[in-house]
């Protein structure tokens, strides 16, 4: 339960409040005959003719769940703890800088070009430099939270080599480590004026069997501005492991367990997500059920046991599930509440 | 003494590593004859003809310690409470960003600009950007941590404008607060290639009965590069407060007090000082003499009247306002240097007379 309380914590910290200022209008960027920015005019570029990436962008993380297959096994068995201690170490969680975390390549950006550098700036106000100036990568860096990294253009395509990282921060949100030997190459491209394209890969030998890559495209986002999402609350905080949350369960009669069985389905950061659930020996259990959902499950995509906390409130391994009930107690929806936030999804059946 | 386990910790993790491309020659800037950077060459101008601020920058944490007559009455309480809390409940030292702090101007710094946009990057890995493309400031902004800033040329002085800052940072170490009033203005002029002055004003008739400001300035940072410094232990570990230290001290005896008292001089943040210490009764008092004015933690803060006495831990190991002090002796249990531990990291002097 303090799981779920810390969870809620934090969904109201980093949740932004809406602003005036997102309505503000980019200046001097192609519109259309409605006014509306023309994302497919050609990419601009920067005085010494390259293309320039400035701006404020957005996408969704990327999927990033490497296959086991491809994972050492001692790193195997680490995501396996990790998930039963609901990845309550994963980087952002501790409010510490994510590093190159594949999933906060995508989220959203503001990037800044000159000639010799380019920042990289997160809404989580952590921040990445790429040095432009013709420097190569150390041989031995000293080992920090961003890395060090440097680009280079192959046409119109912006490369960026990284090593220097230490080892306190993921390659993905899925407990996925990397060590202080990870190297990262990017490669950006901005096909037009509203998208940029952007393929990572992670090279770590004692980590990936082989070369691992993602893939993730950027949208811009004009007319609005890039609001801070602060970690404030550590998940040091969150108390307890898988096993524990039975120990806190409240009791549930079995008739009011029924009204909540159905299917469910919303939106999840962007994609359909569809949920079952069920009742089985007295308990109820979620199960995705969605393709699509399941290529961003924690792995392994099992069934999760709903552990009831109040009437309509249940905690299943990591998410709260609230129940939104009709005056008969029947559900009409269900809130699956990730770090991330709220996600509601409306009963189908 | 688990305050000052505290922050022996925070000085391991937040003292970066030295680096090889620390070495590294910065391309393209004027030398002297003797291959130096030329820091007193004309500062370099952008296409647009206004100054370039591009580079690495490093500057002293300017020392703004508002008056107290400047400060409304409730602001001066909480200062004084954050005084007797060690400033734990400083947003730095919770590991959260310190949005406009006045000692946050100074540090490390990499400045990026474009005609659009100049971004300011710290070396605790948190950012603001101020907006170039001739917006003016919102009437009513979303209240923030690094604010929302807009910046013009006047001549070739950079003037910034900000408002929209939450509530949760402080205006100064000092435990000096602000609200979300808070309007703040800077001056930024670069003199030279290798100098750029500021002059930063806070407004916020809520918290100060008038503006004030403070003045400093920064050094380019050529041929070396602005390395990380993270904070990841948060001060909600440490533990009690300036009436809890008197209580938890163990028994020196005043013969051995005695050898440790002297006058200590070394340099602190690239200044000198020099500390005082003397015997009171059974307590080690630690003074700084001259008009240095005291930083850190363990400052007597905006009450000068402060007391400091030194609670000791051991024989040789004392703390004092959250500062620890090691006395080094000799064999004779006489006392040939101090060192101050800050959060910032052990600080030798020797002992002078």
């Amino acid at each position: 339960m303090r799981l779920f309380l810390a969870a809620l914590a934090l969904l109201v910290a980093t949740t932004p409040a809406g602003a005036q200022w997102v309505d503000r209008k980019t200046p001097d960027i192609p519109r259309k005959a409605d006014g509306t920015p023309n994302l497919t005019a050609a990419a601009p570029r920067a005085p010494n003719g390259k293309p320039d990436f400035t701006g404020v962008w957005n996408s969704e993380p990327p999927a990033s769940r490497p296959a086991a297959a491809n994972l050492q096994p001692w790193v195997n068995d680490l995501v396996r703890q990790r998930q039963q201690e609901y990845f309550k170490t994963r980087p952002a969680y501790q409010c510490l800088p994510s590093g190159p975390e594949a999933e906060k390549f995508g989220g959203w950006k503001r990037i800044l070009q000159t000639p010799t550098a380019i920042a990289i700036l997160s809404d989580d106000l952590t921040y990445r430099v790429i040095h432009m100036d013709g420097r190569t990568l150390e041989a031995n860096p000293a080992p920090n939270w961003m890395g060090y990294s440097v680009g280079r253009w192959e046409g119109d395509t912006l490369v960026v080599d990284s090593n220097g990282f230490n080892e306190k921060t993921w390659a993905s949100r899925y407990g996925v480590s990397h060590t202080e030997a990870l190297q990262v190459t990017e490669r950006y491209r901005r096909s037009d004026l509203g998208h940029l394209q952007v393929e990572v890969t992670f090279t770590d030998p004692r980590v990936f069997v082989k070369p691992w890559s993602v893939s993730l495209e950027m949208e811009l986002v004009a007319d609005t501005e890039m609001l801070e999402a602060i970690c404030e609350k550590s998940s040091d905080e969150w108390a307890g492991g898988l096993s524990d949350a039975a120990n806190q369960a409240v009791s549930v009669p079995s008739d009011v367990l029924a009204k909540y069985v159905g299917v469910y389905s919303g939106l999840y950061q962007g994609n359909r997500r569809t949920v079952e659930v069920t009742l089985s020996g007295g308990e109820l259990i979620a199960t995705l059920v969605s393709d699509e959902a399941l290529k961003g499950a924690a792995p392994p995509a099992v069934p999760r046991t709903l552990v009831p906390q109040s009437q309509t409130l249940f905690e299943g391994v990591g998410l709260g599930y609230q129940f939104i009930v009709d005056d008969k107690g029947v559900a009409t929806a269900v809130v699956e509440i990730h770090v991330s936030g709220p996600y509601k999804y409306a009963r189908q059946r | 003494m688990r305050l000052f386990l505290a922050a022996l910790t925070l000085v391991v993790t937040t003292t970066p590593a030295l680096a090889q491309w620390i070495d590294r020659k910065t391309p393209n800037i004027p030398r002297t004859a003797d291959g130096k950077p030329n820091l007193t060459a004309p500062a370099p101008r952008g296409a647009d003809g206004k100054p370039d601020l591009n580079g690495v920058w490093n500057g002293e944490a300017p020392q703004a310690r508002p008056e107290v007559a400047e400060l409304q009455p409730w602001v001066m309480d909480l200062a004084r409470k954050h005084q007797q809390d060690y400033y734990k409940a400083r947003p730095a030292y919770l590991c959260r960003p310190s949005g406009p702090e006045a000692e946050k101007f100074g540090g490390w710094k990499r400045i990026l600009q474009t005609p659009t946009a100049i971004a300011i990057l710290n070396d605790d890995l948190t950012y603001r950007v101020i907006h170039m493309d001739g917006r003016t400031l919102e009437a009513n902004p979303a209240p923030n941590w690094a604010g929302y800033s807009v910046g013009r040329w006047e001549g070739d002085t950079l003037v910034v404008d900000s408002n929209g800052f939450n509530d949760k940072t402080w205006a100064s170490r000092y435990g000096v607060v602000h609200t979300e009033a808070l309007r703040v203005t800077e001056r930024y002029r670069r003199s030279d290639f290798g100098h750029l002055q500021y002059e930063v004003t806070y407004t916020d008739p809520k918290a100060y009965t008038k503006p004030w400001s403070f003045k400093s300035d920064m050094r380019l940072g050529a041929d070396t590069e602005m390395l990380e410094a993270i904070c990841e232990k948060s001060s909600d570990e440490w533990a009690g407060t300036l009436s809890d230290a008197s209580g938890t001290g163990v028994t020196v005896s005043p013969e051995k007090l005695k050898g440790y008292v002297g006058v200590y001089r070394g340099i602190y943040s690239g200044k000198e000082r020099t500390y005082e210490v003397s015997l009171s009764g059974n307590a080690l008092i630690a003074k700084i003499l001259g008009d240095d004015v005291e930083g850190g933690l363990g400052a007597a803060g905006l009450d000068d009247g402060a007391p400091r006495p030194l609670m000791a831990l051991s024989d040789t190991v004392f703390e004092g306002l959250g500062l620890g002090y090691q006395f080094i002796v000799d064999d004779k249990g006489v006392a040939t240097h101090m060192i101050v531990v800050h959060i910032s990291g052990p600080y030798k002097y020797a002992r002078v007379k």
